[in-house]
């Protein structure tokens, strides 16, 4: 029953049927299920280690000056997050550099990340958690765990959005917002 | 002119960003049920975009990729600062309802990956031409959506009230913004293909 109920809370908070964050990477990457799982896994680490940086920041910055200042500061956690992943994969070697960087190249500046840590961010403030590392450390991961249900959720539909019974002006990109407006309608009815 | 008249169809109906290419999706989705929130977006949008990819036309294109676009996401996320102050003294209540999406609309694909891809490679007048047409092809899918989801689901504009004998609530909410930008897609690419089509024709 806890599952069940954990199932339900994390559909409902989910950062792409509840609130359209990352679509267009999930559309980007949806081509391929390869694609799309290892665009996941590198938005969850985006979002994930992104998040504790977002908690320094909270902590640091006064209130009055968030609402404009924040936003430069989360970019440059991402940007460090960016180069410094790529630095990573730069040293595992040339042949995995080649391969991987473009998951890291489409996850970083997007909105599923950034959004996540505004996201993180409010509902910390919310519930006067800014000091409670692991609320920050949970919301990253949750969103990111969202995003791998949402990809799995469209990949299980893709190759019949873009068959060709699909009329021509709705195949591929349009056919997947109904569908993805569809299942959204059902997640609000849970909440 | 031939190449100046592509590019304002390039932008708004050739290769709109929104409609064909799904870029900046969310705050359509989320945000453009009213045409306030509309607004308000759109005085963000065409400011932080046009400012931001001027300013980052200028960065070195010796730089590595990689720093490159960073730096630009850096600059429309300064560029942001004044935006937001300025905004908050034009559209306050937007600004409220809009929220996260606000700065969201900074770190756009336009701003971060396409300027790459496509305007800086362009000599800067014509990047000029077609980055103002890009711009306004959102502008006016964000105008669209919200006219006609505020009309339909809360049956208002501008926030006055209209005389509308059917309203469909679902229209306010994420999934009636999915559903209503799928079928505007789906419109979109009947129109693009009908007009290619008579263009073929016609040479």
């Amino acid at each position: 029953m806890f599952l069940v109920n954990d199932l339900i809370a994390l559909l409902a908070a989910n950062l792409i049927f509840s609130q359209a964050l990352g679509t267009s990477t999930l559309f980007a990457a949806a081509a391929s299920r390869k694609d799309l799982v290892r665009t996941a896994v590198t938005i969850t680490l985006f979002t994930t280690i992104g998040s504790l940086g977002a908690w320094g920041i909270d902590n640091i910055l006064p209130r009055p000056m968030k609402n404009y200042v924040s936003l430069i500061c989360y970019t440059v956690i991402v940007g460090i997050l960016y180069a410094g992943f790529l630095t990573v994969l730069y040293f595992m070697g040339s042949a995995k550099f080649r391969k991987y960087k473009k998951y890291i190249h489409i996850s970083a500046f997007n909105c599923a990340v950034m959004g996540t840590l505004f996201t993180v961010s409010g509902r910390a403030a919310d519930l006067h958690r800014t000091r409670d590392v692991l609320c920050y450390l949970g919301g990253g991961i949750e969103a990111g765990i969202g995003f791998i249900i949402a990809a799995l959720i469209l990949a299980a539909a893709y190759r019949k959005l873009t068959s060709e019974k699909v009329p021509e002006s709705f195949r591929g990109f349009p056919a997947m917002l109904i569908y993805l407006g569809i299942i959204s309608m059902a997640v609000y009815a849970l909440n | 002119m031939k190449n100046t008249r592509n590019s304002v169809f390039d932008g708004i109906l050739g290769d709109n960003m929104v409609l064909s290419s799904l870029m900046m999706i969310s705050p359509v989705i989320i945000c453009g049920d009213t045409l306030k929130n509309a607004l308000a977006l759109i005085f963000a949008f065409t400011s932080i975009t046009f400012i931001s990819m001027l300013i980052g036309s200028f960065v070195p294109k010796k730089l590595p990729y990689t720093a490159r676009i960073i730096i630009y996401a850096a600059i429309s996320s300064l560029v942001y600062i004044p935006v937001r102050f300025a905004a908050e003294g034009f559209y306050p209540e937007s600004i409220e309802r809009i929220g996260i999406y606000y700065p969201l609309l900074a770190v756009n694909s336009l701003i971060v990956l396409q300027s790459e891809a496509k305007f800086y490679r362009m000599k800067r007048s014509r990047m000029i031409g077609s980055l103002v047409f890009y711009i306004l092809g959102f502008d006016a899918v964000m105008l669209i959506t919200g006219f006609v989801r505020e009309l339909f689901a809360y049956g208002t504009i501008n926030s006055r009230i209209v005389s509308i004998d059917t309203l469909i609530s679902g229209l306010g909410k994420p999934f009636g913004g999915f559903i209503f930008l799928g079928l505007m897609c789906g419109v979109y690419r009947c129109i693009r293909s009908a007009f290619r089509a008579k263009n073929r024709n016609m040479s």
